[in-house]
């Protein structure tokens, strides 16, 4: 079963390729799409560690993101270079997401979604009172990258190229390990998980952590990169709702799920967004419905070739 | 063979899909001037976004009509690509790049937000695309240094010295003052400036407190302010909060000669909603439409943009109409000064525009904001409409106390 | 001055609980987060400022009629596309309704601009010593005790009302016993449908309506859900009460801006401390 999964992975790569290609290949604005899709990819993947393997819906990827953001931006702007701002910001994330992982990883189902869209929350609101850390309501200034439009838009393309692929990395480790083999227990049955010896709480604690260490330097490097950060916009529930949406989309549980998921929700947006003006939200709603509705299980998961036998014979 | 086709060939696809689906748009037309306007129009903001539609449409109407922009002898006609930048910063950073990469615009209008300004210059700035704003009037937005950001809108410190001024003539006897401000980009600066400007003025700033985005009662603070008894009740936020604002001052039977809410009063939503409650309040605006400016633009007067509006829409302008023609106005005036649409000499002509508009005087001052209008408007709600009180030339009446 | 701010938070508390009655319902009947909710609520709140500035219909007149087309929305949505996932997982449900939600928001921009409106009644105030009392918030908070009372009598003594508690309870029995089940959770969506217009058409007097509140008052939901418990209508209540006298209490002690960051984080606190929330039984998993 194993070997015959070579495929993917090249394909992967030649995706990756492309993208890392963009700058040469295309303009700046598709090297932009190019960058976001690595980046929601990235997100989508860390998602998945907690959602798609654990079954645990977690809203709280958006708190990682801000708190990344934040993190990144006030340490960059105290003087540390840029790079090491990111990591920085990686191992508070981490710290914060252990911690707070040992409290709301204890609830199950909806109470954990709603203790972790809690956190998207608090992290919002922290942000805009700390006046004195963050700026505030007012935002926060980040250090201004120099140079031109090419060479920024490099360097934060393969910078969301690389977490990409260390996600992806990370994925397949996951997946393959007794940790994925033990997530996916703890998904069918918790309890029966437990009296199998599964570690459960370590288990999950694991693959939260997971789902929030990319999280955080991607939101440092989003901060670093736009040069500008405030709390409504750092800490968006909607992040959270559309890397679930595209991890559904792609295949929730599976290695290239969330690739391909998110690969194809940028596209798409990207494609109705600017056609549609006024249009473009209520469109994406009924894509959503449509998607909840005809793909459950994912693009992935479509038994393809029964439906290519029912259209011919 | 077949798990692993089934996934080559889905992610062959999308390979496939999205390299046709994200093919080049051509771009037409080198005969044209074009300028990006990314738009809220959904999101927080579509209120605001759809104002700006409104002006942007009437000046492209003018502007065309009468055969385009004079461009060192020859007429360029304007066209100006909108999307929706959805109140959302990372879409307006996506879009900044979208209009300068793929639509080719030659220059940027900002988007309504604060933040997002900022945003959206960041990105403009490395391209080196001159970008109007035409909302933005805290120093806070242009704090980066950005060379081509500039806006029409003069900055908060210019109302606030003048309310402080009128107020200290009409009504001597008012001592205190107590803020409210909300926790966001333009209230929280106009709060801070009033803060620091009253305390200057010799007023004694008895409170200031911050309310949270999103608050559904601000009956606490409200409250709070009622048991200091200060001479003057100063509020920030958007229309939602001060419509709200307003409402509970009234259930907790709170008053103080003087009530200014920024900026509130001078929308007709603000007053619509508040009926008899709304009157004597006060307000700030960067421009009333019964001003009598003359100027050199597409329409030529205030009157005249007054009148255009008026039939178009059956109700007056407010200063964001006004301000969102304006900044079209101040781009079309540096491309005729430049004779060029090169992006760098405008940018130049921008820098050391000095000119005379239907909105105003628009000379942008080292860091891009509209140093040139002095006699901002102040507002006063009376008999249901919002009445200008200052400066003297288009003042229709006189301060009141609140009751 | 506490008596007034307590007050406050008492009579802010019984339009939360008017807020979350419906979709603590939803929830722990269903076990659907409806995404909706809050896009109801200014729904209900559209219906009844345009009656009342085309028609002069006066908001606690329109709410009845505005509640009831709600309800019919909520059915026929149920009936059609909702209950086709009541069984998926939480984020499958929640997911769809975030869909439909997207769907309401778009149209209401487009039909009604996102311009704030607020019916602009001045109902006058009362006073009660040195406390105030405004009449339309009196008025609310009756109306919104009253909707949440009655509905808890439906629910105790009503034939449908007992079908809803007995399918919470175990629809498997529950269908065992002849309920039919699907157009039971249909009306139970229907009726949090009801709620949230009703609510809408009082909330339109108190606070201008625009189509950027349906985040605010679903968020305001989810926190008085896990503060009072799932499912039941005094826990709507108790929670609702409750978190109104904290954000004003709070408000008061440690400054507005912190309100509501609080109210956060004793939902978080309670969450973990005490998940079927103050009032409620053990709630779903």
């Amino acid at each position: 079963m194993r070997t015959n999964r070579i495929w993917p992975y090249f394909l992967l790569a030649a995706w990756i390729l492309l993208l890392a290609a963009s700058p040469f290949l295309a303009n700046n604005y598709l090297m932009k799409i190019a960058t976001y899709i690595a980046m929601f990819a990235a997100i989508a993947m860390s998602w998945n560690f907690i959602g798609g393997y654990a079954g645990y819906p977690s809203f709280a990827t958006a708190a990682f993101v801000g708190l990344g953001s934040y993190s990144g931006a006030i340490l960059q702007n105290a003087g540390l270079p840029m790079f090491l701002a990111w990591g920085a910001a990686a191992v508070i994330v981490v710290v914060f997401s252990a911690s707070i992982g040992l409290i709301i990883l204890r609830m199950k189902g909806h109470y954990f979604a709603i203790g972790s869209i809690a956190l998207v929350d608090i992290g919002s609101h922290t942000a805009s009172s700390w006046s004195s850390l963050t700026g505030g309501g007012e935002g926060l200034n980040v250090k201004i990258m120099q140079g031109g439009p090419e060479l920024v838009g490099m360097i934060f393309l393969y910078t969301m190229l690389a977490i990409m692929l260390l996600a992806f990395i990370t994925t397949v480790i996951v997946d393959r390990s007794k940790l994925g083999f033990g997530l996916r227990c703890i998904q069918q049955n918790e309890d029966a998980a437990d009296m199998l010896g599964i570690n459960v709480m370590l288990y999950k604690n694991i693959a939260f952590i997971l789902s929030s260490v990319f999280c955080g330097i991607i939101g440092a490097a989003y901060a670093s990169w736009v040069a500008y950060i405030s709390p409504l916009d750092s800490f968006s529930i909607l992040l959270t709702l559309k890397a679930a949406v595209m991890v559904l989309l792609g295949g929730a549980g599976t290695v290239f799920g969330p690739i391909v998921g998110s690969a194809a929700l940028v596209i798409f947006e990207e494609t109705i967004w600017s056609r549609f003006l006024s249009l473009h939200q209520g469109i994406l709603g009924l894509v959503i419905v449509l998607l909840i509705f005809f793909l459950p299980n994912g693009l992935l998961k479509v038994d393809w070739s029964k439906l290519w036998a029912k259209k011919n014979g | 063979m077949k798990p692993l086709s089934q996934t080559a060939r889905k992610i062959a696809s999308v390979i496939v899909l999205s390299a046709s689906l994200l093919g080049s748009n051509a771009m037409l037309s080198a005969q044209t001037i074009k300028i990006g306007t990314p738009l809220a129009l959904t999101g927080g903001l579509a209120d605001e976004g759809k104002k700006q539609v409104i002006a942007y449409d009437m000046w492209l109407n003018r502007v065309n009509s009468s055969g385009g922009i004079n461009v060192g002898g020859k007429k360029m006609k304007v066209e100006l690509v909108r999307y929706d930048y959805e109140t959302n910063a990372q879409r307006a950073q996506q879009l900044a790049e979208k209009l300068i990469v793929e639509d080719k615009v030659d220059f940027l209008l900002a988007p309504f937000g604060s933040g997002h300004t900022k945003v959206v210059a960041g990105v403009a700035e490395r391209y080196g695309v001159p970008v109007v704003a035409t909302s933005a009037s805290s120093e806070s937005i242009f704090d980066q240094g950005y060379k081509n950001l500039f806006g029409v809108l003069a900055p908060n410190k210019g109302s606030i010295t003048n309310l402080l001024a009128l107020v200290s003539k009409n009504l001597p006897q008012i001592k205190t003052v107590a803020i409210l401000g909300r926790e966001d980009v333009f209230p929280k600066a106009v709060a801070g400036t009033m803060n620091a400007l009253a305390s200057k003025a010799g007023y004694k700033v008895q409170s200031i407190e911050y309310y949270s985005v999103g608050a559904l009662d601000l009956s606490t603070p409200i409250s709070k302010i009622k048991s200091i008894k200060p001479d003057w009740i100063f509020i920030t936020g958007y229309s939602k909060d001060l419509i709200l604002a307003r409402k509970q001052m009234a259930d907790l039977a709170v008053t103080a000669p003087v009530v200014t809410m920024i900026t509130g009063p001078v929308y007709r939503e603000f007053i619509d909603a508040l009926g008899a409650q709304a009157e004597n309040v006060t307000s700030t605006t960067w421009w009333h439409h019964s001003a009598l400016l003359k100027g050199d633009d597409p329409w030529g007067s205030t009157k005249a943009f007054y009148d255009e509006f008026v039939g178009k829409e059956k109700q007056d302008p407010d200063y964001v109409h006004a301000a969102s023609a304006a900044a079209l106005v101040a781009l079309q005036k540096a491309i005729e000064k430049a004779k060029t649409t090169d992006k760098a000499k405008v940018r130049e002509a921008l820098a050391s525009l000095d000119i005379k508009t239907f909105y105003g005087p628009i000379k942008f001052g080292p860091n891009g904001m509209n140093t040139a209008i002095e006699g901002l408007p102040i507002i006063q709600v009376q008999d249901g409409q919002p009445l200008p009180i200052f400066p003297a030339e288009v003042s229709k009446g006189g301060l009141k106390q609140f009751k | 001055m506490l008596d007034q701010i307590i007050l406050n938070g008492l009579m802010l508390g019984a339009i939360y609980a008017c807020i979350a009655v419906g979709f603590s319902l939803v929830w722990g009947v269903l076990n659907v987060i409806n995404m909706l909710h809050g896009g109801f609520i200014i729904l209900g709140g559209y219906l009844t400022f345009f009656s009342w500035l085309h028609f002069g219909i006066h908001p606690f007149v329109s709410l009845f009629p505005v509640a009831m087309l709600l309800f019919g929305l909520g059915y026929v949505l149920q009936r059609t596309l909702i209950n086709q996932v009541v069984s998926k997982p939480v984020l499958t449900t929640l997911t769809l309704t975030f869909g439909l939600e997207m769907i309401l928001y778009n149209t209401m921009n487009l039909l009604f601009t996102a311009t704030p409106r607020r019916v602009a009644l001045d109902m006058g105030v009362l006073n009660l010593g040195d406390m105030l009392l405004p009449y339309d918030r009196v008025a609310s908070m009756v109306l919104a005790l009253s909707l949440t009372g009655l509905l808890f009598l439906t629910m105790r003594k009503s034939k449908i009302g007992r079908a809803i508690v007995a399918v919470r309870m175990d629809k498997d029995a529950a269908s065992l016993m002849g309920i039919n089940v699907p157009q039971i959770y249909a009306i139970t969506f229907g009726i949090g449908a009801f709620m949230a217009g009703a609510c809408g058409a009082i909330v339109a007097v108190i606070f201008p309506i625009s189509t950027s509140l349906t985040g605010v008052f679903l968020g305001k939901a989810f926190v008085i859900c896990v503060i009072g418990g799932l499912g039941t209508v005094p826990g709507a209540l108790v929670g609702g009460l409750a978190l109104g006298l904290i954000e004003s209490i709070t408000g008061f002690w440690f400054g507005p801006q912190n309100a509501i960051l609080i109210g956060f984080v004793l939902m978080l606190v309670l969450l973990v401390v005490r998940p079927t929330g103050l009032l409620g039984r053990k709630g779903y998993e």
